[in-house]
């Protein structure tokens, strides 16, 4: 009797959390252990005897230093976190436009147009990286960050426009046409009317623009050579090997690190995310 | 979803005359109007998706080489060497097998977890939260952890097997054959499931709760108003949802060049890798090209179904 009642007891309170625990383990694992591995020493790390889950010797910064001191980590930072803003930037200003017209306006090809939109999304970098390195090296930008600044919006570009395309359709047609009979041009109705009611789906759209770019790997592998043009993606994977000899320690503390601007734009939009990665797959 | 879509959809009231007429006025102007306010942006995507496609299979056709001026038109060849290539073959495997391979592992696990966060407890949005993590942070930066995971003698999921007497002697994840691929479909997994899940919770949500109450008071159990009542509603979202993932592991590059680079003995080597390999690294442009244009088709086919799908609804 009693043992029934506990149990219904746990399965109350608790219940919906025990299936979950393994899927929290599972993702939860591989961060522990950088975390660990970051702030371990060296002898501390290739120990195999006791169990490797925790510090037997006083934590150390001795692989942060060398991360932050040893390699240009700083600037491949800056260079991400730049080519983010531009990229966001360069992608809201031709997506917008764009996004409301096919939304809203009738003109001939129109609804073509729409579905060049949708196709020119699924074209991976993995078809066009081969081309494109051919393409950049003709606008002079080989082995500098502008080619990747120009190059990226080439994949925000598609998913933003058709994002956005679904936040335009939500705005009444009845207010933008009484701004119309107020005599408002097309554009002013735009800037004075959509643009302010689309804020959350702007946001979104910045959001998957930066997180895209911040998580590239093969346009920034295929053009750039020169340690001071890394992004953080390439920087930490290449730098920090040398030969055989992999840095683990500073390695995952450059994974850490490097994630943390993600992991901050993420956590203060995880609502819009969310919405946004349904939105934009299932739209 | 309902993006309350629904508010465009109210039958239109009747439009007063006046009214009609500054709106014909705005509507004339609009096929022009129109296609400015798209053109930046048709013509930005014309130049760095459209023309580079093309040039990819002008590539494909020629004797291109990095930093090579003689250039010239081959024909078929760079095809026929590629189909004499028994490492493209095992490419062309490979890729598939890494694809459906963490497909079904992602719905597998994928679906319990939507299951289990289709209801509301307390900290249900930290723990989809956390969940998601693995999604977005960078696969460059992560795999940087499941590579030391799989390190070929510090590897910690070796002590934890060894140690629970599951294995006996250290196992070489990434340096055998045969398992070096399961090693990088598990990240792959790792990396996708928190979308797959996603994906189907949004599907599980779109059920209203009054179809599941009226099988459930009908008597229909639980797998019944699965099969019954749940999927079909859910069916076309969940389809799109998968073809989306499909196209990105199909297509992936990353997962398989940070943990292998296609080794060992090109047991891992994907599309993107392989070209990688021929195209950049070897700097056979044209050989390249051609690798990668066979994700073309596959790509194709999919779109196809999704476009199907999408317009049904």
């Amino acid at each position: 009797m009693d043992a029934r009642k506990l149990w219904r007891r746990i399965k109350r309170d608790y219940g919906p959390y025990l299936p979950l625990s393994p899927y929290l383990f599972i993702v939860l694992f591989p961060f522990y252990w950088m975390v660990i591995t970051t702030f371990k020493r060296d002898r501390d790390l290739y120990n195999l005897e006791t169990a490797p889950f925790w510090f037997k010797e006083a934590p150390t910064l001795d692989h942060v230093r060398l991360l932050l001191q040893g390699t240009l980590f700083p600037i491949w930072m800056g260079n991400s976190l730049m080519i983010g803003a531009l990229v966001v930037v360069i992608t809201l200003v031709l997506a917008l436009p764009a996004a409301y017209a096919l939304a809203r306006m009738r003109f001939p090809g129109a609804q073509p147009l729409s579905t060049a939109m949708f196709l020119s999304y699924l074209i991976p970098s993995t078809l066009l990286f081969i081309p494109l390195s051919q393409v950049v090296r003709g606008l002079g930008f080989i082995d500098s960050v502008w080619a990747l600044v120009i190059v990226y919006p080439s994949f925000t570009l598609p998913f933003c426009t058709w994002l956005l395309m679904g936040f335009v359709r939500t705005v009444p047609k009845e207010i933008e046409e009484s701004a119309q009979i107020d005599g408002c041009t097309r554009f002013q109705a735009f800037r004075m009317i959509i643009i302010p009611v689309i804020i959350p789906g702007i946001i979104t759209a910045g959001i998957f623009a930066f997180t895209l770019t911040y998580q590239e790997f093969i346009y920034a592998l295929t053009f750039i050579s020169g340690s001071a043009n890394k992004t953080i993606s390439y920087g930490v994977t290449s730098d920090l090997v040398r030969g055989d000899v992999f840095y683990w320690g500073s390695l995952m503390a450059g994974a850490l690190i490097g994630a943390i601007p993600v992991a901050v734009v993420y956590a203060f939009s995880l609502d819009h995310f969310i919405h946004g990665l349904t939105a934009g797959a299932l739209k | 979803m309902s993006n309350g879509r629904e508010l465009t959809e109210t039958p239109a009231v009747p439009v007063p005359a006046a009214r009609a007429k500054t709106l014909s006025g705005w509507g004339r102007r609009e096929s022009i109007q129109g296609l400015i306010w798209v053109a930046p942006a048709f013509v930005y995507l014309a130049f760095f998706i459209a023309y580079p496609f093309l040039m990819s299979i002008y590539l494909s056709l020629s004797s291109a080489r990095v930093g090579s001026i003689d250039t010239h038109f081959v024909g078929l060849l760079n095809y026929r060497r590629l189909f004499e290539d028994p490492v493209f073959w095992q490419t062309v495997r490979n890729s598939f097998v890494f694809t459906f391979g963490s497909e079904a592992i992602r719905l597998v696990i994928g679906l319990p977890l939507a299951f289990a966060l289709n209801r509301s407890f307390k900290g249900k949005r930290l723990v989809q939260g956390i969940i998601l993590i693995p999604f977005v942070i960078p696969i460059a930066l992560s795999s940087l952890a499941w590579k030391w995971m799989f390190d070929s003698l510090y590897s910690v999921i070796n002590w934890m097997l060894m140690r629970a007497h599951l294995i006996e002697y250290p196992w070489q994840w990434l340096g055998e054959p045969g398992l070096a691929m399961w090693s990088v479909i598990v990240m792959n997994v790792w990396r996708g499931f928190p979308f797959s899940a996603v994906i189907l919770l949004a599907g599980l949500t779109a059920v209203p709760q009054e179809v599941i109450e009226a099988a459930k008071i009908d008597g229909a159990g639980p797998l019944r108003r699965f099969h019954y009542v749940v999927v079909p509603i859910v069916r076309p979202i969940l389809l799109v949802g998968l073809l989306y993932s499909v196209v990105f592991s199909f297509t992936d590059f990353s997962a398989v060049w940070l943990l292998t680079q296609g080794g060992p003995y090109n047991t891992t080597h994907v599309f993107g890798t392989y070209a990688y390999n021929i195209g950049i690294n070897a700097g056979d442009l044209g050989m390249g090209a051609a690798i990668t244009l066979f994700i073309f088709p596959v790509l194709a086919v999919i779109v196809i179904l999704m476009l199907r799908f999408l317009q049904r609804d």
